[in-house]
């Protein structure tokens, strides 16, 4: 008897591919003597299928082929259970339900690593790996996330946010107040979108409107902060949960654009072995060349912001260090990186496999921990209740 | 003709009686010997009642239409009785797969001996009317050959069901099983010791207070995952062996023994035997190694340990137990200390019984591994039970402690002094007394009148002629009158008390009875 993980990735994303990476890696390092898999890859429309071809990334070459040979199914509660359940029954050759213990949604982007897909597990009422709800959207939304920063008096770089519509309407306005508040050099990125997408740096006056405009195009919300000069870009992972959580070792990613662009981080290797391996493959230093105390200062901070957004599972946080001041900001949460992180850990001294083994625990104690709070209540308040209408005999309340 | 229908309806009346009987037979545990012992005990007028009915249908065999009638009525009768007996009871009868059989076996019986009426003649016919006159007015019988009858196949799904738990449990690698046994507080310190694994561990516990062997079995076959680590298994006995029972199906990896006092004598003939029952578990548990441990306050136990070295104690002055226990608005505080470790701990359960419960737990999960910031945690975490010492924050800040479920004498003199622990602060009681205790119940109530002089500030009696014995009670203590209330309901209990609190006051409700034992 086998714990059964249902690896939930691809989804309606920008990042649908890398994250298609991000999961076929992670399914390969789940250790199969205690662990069962099934993989339930989520199309760009949604619909969810199944089968062992989905273990292998060659499969994923030629979609339409996948789609034709894998089996379509869907995730539903059954009584007690939770079970993947198959759409297409022939009707000699029925396939049985699979029981599901324990969902692992390995996305990236909006509409999925948002919240979306911790709510539909949420609503299964099903233990899932990860951040919930809530943390998983304010780690998406940039500007909620500074915001919270801000709150609980952690470090971030000071910041204007607007709606792309207020841009069109009110742009001397808005231009006027980030030239007040952030000033130039400036960096322009849409709010709510992972990885580097749309991201771009402006130094003059017309490469903020054409920064922003680029922005705008793909998200309405766009956030636009001070760019930091001399900076070095230092990543460290976070695994656990509010309770007790712990940082990795730090990464320093080499930048060869002035910010990682989306090329950079998930084509960066590409060309030369033909495969992508995703954020495992990028060029970045391991650990990070900091002074100990440093590395110590981030670590720490790292835990904190894990803490203030309410985070489960693994994370990635990206801070930025101004080299001028030696003072370092936030940057922005992953609230489930690309490759999970695996290399950060791996170097910490936790292979990959044993992360994950870790990451179910976490996922079953964030489910214990809700069913001791969860109060029931027996009696149905309904039962002795219907309505009176007119001419019926029905009991009134 | 007439006297075929007549039949048919007796048969009929006997399976309508049956569900009654069969209640009984299950609640228990389809044991006849203790089935035999509820008959002797509680239904020596009904069966009485029935063989007269079985006389008179003897009498009748030969009025076809007397008989008719009689049957007629006497289903009308028993339907009556039936469908009240079941609402009234507050452990109805489960419709489980092995009741569908016996009434399968019994309508079985019927349908044979009715057809067999129908076709025979003479002598035979009338021995097969009287067999069905016997079966469809004495239900016991029917009842117990019903049993008879499914005996053999019982026995193989039960060995089926048996073999399938321990196969799951065998083929489950890294699952802990853990036995909770004991005379008493072995369902709380169950609950408790799951809420303290959990903390660390995916964990399964026998539901409510499951204890048998089939009861155990169910667990296993329908709760326990791929990702339980720990499975808690109370173990209930009734006699010598039952213990060893449910071991050989689940060999515990450790133990606890709550306590071990003079229950279920009748089976059991000595509290020796008791001892060496629930000794059963550590006999299973050294033999894979694992820990367990025995109340130290429970009389005997430090004795049978002492012979026992790999037994482990809780309570008393042992390695793990609780000192410095308080009570105030915040619950019970104390520090439990565990192998040397100190944690200091507040719990909103109340009284001498749940803090040992709490030791008792805490000490098996700290053996597991469990930190001591987490038993922490867990121990503030624990939820009493509903109105049994319920303490709930009330009107105006004061604090009310729920004691409404408790109606045995030894449970409410407890109550009483928990509520004489709340030091410093004003105690009232409010109480009915105690009822249906026969003889003893002037002196039972009497002793509760007493033991609330000597610690509450305010008695408020309800009910103003049962609740004499408390007053005399308390009188007898030389408690001032002044500060008795006697009043005649719930309700103007309220008025009485509730102008006067104030976040200073604590109030016991004792008893709540419905309203209509108070005159």
């Amino acid at each position: 008897m086998k714990t059964n993980i249902a690896v939930l990735y691809g989804c309606r994303s920008v990042e649908h591919e890398v994250s298609i990476i991000s999961a076929v890696q992670a399914m390969r390092s789940i250790n199969r003597e205690k662990y069962d898999v099934t993989p339930i890859y989520v199309t760009k429309s949604g619909e969810m299928y199944t089968g062992e071809m989905m273990f292998a990334i060659e499969s994923y070459r030629d979609t339409e082929k996948l789609m034709r040979e894998a089996d379509p199914v869907c995730l539903i509660r059954t009584g007690d259970s939770v079970v993947v359940r198959f759409l297409n029954q022939k009707a000699f050759h029925k396939k049985a339900d699979i029981p599901v213990n324990v969902a692992f949604p390995i996305v990236h982007g909006t509409n999925c690593e948002d919240g979306t897909v911790a709510g539909l597990l949420e609503y299964l009422n099903l233990p899932y790996v990860g951040c919930d709800v809530l943390s998983a959207a304010v780690g998406m939304d940039k500007v909620v996330f500074k915001n919270v920063l801000e709150n609980a008096g952690l470090p971030v770089l000071p910041c204007v946010s607007f709606r792309a519509r207020e841009y069109v309407l009110e742009k001397e306005r808005i231009t006027a107040e980030v030239m007040e508040k952030v000033g130039l050099p400036a960096i322009v990125k849409p709010v709510n979108l992972g990885s580097s997408v749309g991201i771009t740096k402006a130094k003059t006056p017309e490469e903020l409107d054409d920064a922003i405009s680029l922005a705008v195009s793909f998200s309405d919300k766009v956030l636009v902060e001070h760019a930091v000069t001399a900076l070095r870009e230092i990543n460290c992972s976070v695994l656990g949960d509010p309770d007790s959580c712990e940082a990795s070792v730090c990464e320093e990613p080499f930048m060869h654009d002035e910010i990682l662009s989306y090329k950079d981080k998930y084509l960066g290797n590409a060309d030369k072995s033909g495969a992508s391996k995703g954020m495992a493959s990028l060029g970045r230093k391991i650990p990070a060349d900091l002074t100990a105390e440093k590395t110590e200062e981030i670590r720490k901070l790292a835990c904190d912001i894990f803490r203030a957004t309410g985070s489960s599972g693994v994370v990635r946080i990206d801070f930025m260090i101004d080299t001028e001041t030696d003072k370092v900001y936030a940057n922005e949460i992953n609230t489930i990186p690309g490759s999970l992180a695996f290399y950060l850990w791996e170097a910490t001294g936790l292979s990959y496999t044993d992360m994950i083994d870790r990451l179910i625990e976490i996922a079953f104690r964030r489910q214990r921990n809700r069913d001791n709070m969860t109060f029931t209540i027996d009696t149905n308040i309904l039962s002795g209740v219907s309505f009176g209408t007119k001419g019926s005999k029905g009991s009134k309340m | 003709m007439l006297m075929t229908v007549g039949l048919i309806l007796l048969a009929v009346g006997g399976l309508v009686s049956l569900w009654r009987q069969l209640q009984m037979l299950q609640q228990n545990s389809y044991f006849p010997s203790r089935y035999y012992g509820w008959m002797k005990e509680s239904y020596v007028f009904e069966v009485t009642a029935e063989c007269f009915a079985f006389c008179l249908a003897a009498f009748l065999y030969e009025k076809a239409l007397a008989l008719l009638i009689a049957a007629a009525v006497l289903l009308a009768v028993r339907l009556i009785l039936a469908v009240s007996q079941h609402r009234k009871s507050i452990k109805k009868l489960v419709v489980t797969g092995r009741v569908k059989r016996l009434y399968g076996a019994a309508i079985l019986v019927f349908a044979l001996l009715v057809a067999g009426y129908a076709l025979a003649d003479g002598q035979t016919q009338m021995i097969l009317r009287m067999l069905i006159a016997m079966f469809g007015l004495v239900t016991p019988l029917t009842a117990l050959f019903a049993w008879l009858l499914t005996k053999p196949i019982e026995s193989t799904f039960t060995a089926y069901y048996i073999r399938d738990a321990k196969r799951i449990l065998k083929e489950h690698s890294g699952i802990t099983v853990i036995g909770v046994t004991g005379s008493y507080g072995k369902t709380t310190t169950k609950f408790i010791l799951q809420r303290l694994l959990d903390e660390k561990f995916n964990v399964v516990t026998t539901p409510h207070s499951f204890n048998t062997p089939m009861g155990v079995v169910r667990t296993i076959r329908g709760d326990i995952k791929p990702e339980t680590q720990i499975f808690i298994c109370e173990m209930g006995a009734k006699k010598t062996g039952d213990i060893k029972e449910i071991c050989d199906i689940v060999h515990p990896d450790h133990g606890i023994i709550t306590s071990v006092g003079p229950q279920h004598l009748d089976t059991f003939h000595s509290v020796d035997n008791v001892f060496a029952t629930k000794f059963e578990l550590y006999d299973a548990v050294t033999q894979k190694g694992g820990k367990l441990f025995a109340n130290a306050e429970s009389a005997g136990i430090a004795e049978r340990v002492a012979k026992c070295p790999k037994a482990l104690l809780f309570g008393g002055d042992s390695e793990c137990r609780a000192e410095n226990v308080t009570c105030g608005r915040e619950g019970s505080s104390f520090d439990l200390v565990l192998f040397g470790e100190r944690v200091p701990v507040k719990t909103r359960l109340l009284g001498a019984h749940a803090v040992n419960d709490i030791v008792a737990a805490a000490s098996l999960a700290k053996a597991l591994g469990v930190s001591a910031e987490e038993i922490r945690f867990a121990v503030s975490a624990l939820k009493p039970t509903e109105h049994r010492l319920e303490m709930k924050s009330w009107q105006k800040g004061s604090v009310l402690i729920d004691d409404a479920y408790n109606a045995n004498p030894e449970g409410c003199l407890a109550a009483v002094e928990v509520l004489g622990s709340f030091e410093g602060m004003v105690k009232t009681i409010i109480t009915p007394g105690l009822i249906e205790l026969g003889t003893k119940e002037y002196e039972c109530n009497f002793n509760l009148g007493a033991k609330a002089a000597e610690v509450c500030d305010e008695i408020i009696l309800v009910g103003k002629n049962r609740s004499k014995p408390l007053h005399e009670g308390a009188l007898s203590k030389g408690f001032d009158e002044a500060h008795i209330h006697v009043v005649s309901s719930f309700a103007e209990a309220m008025q009485v008390y509730l102008p006067t609190v104030s976040p200073n006051h604590v109030v016991l409700l004792e008893n709540d009875l419905p309203d209509n034992y108070l005159n």
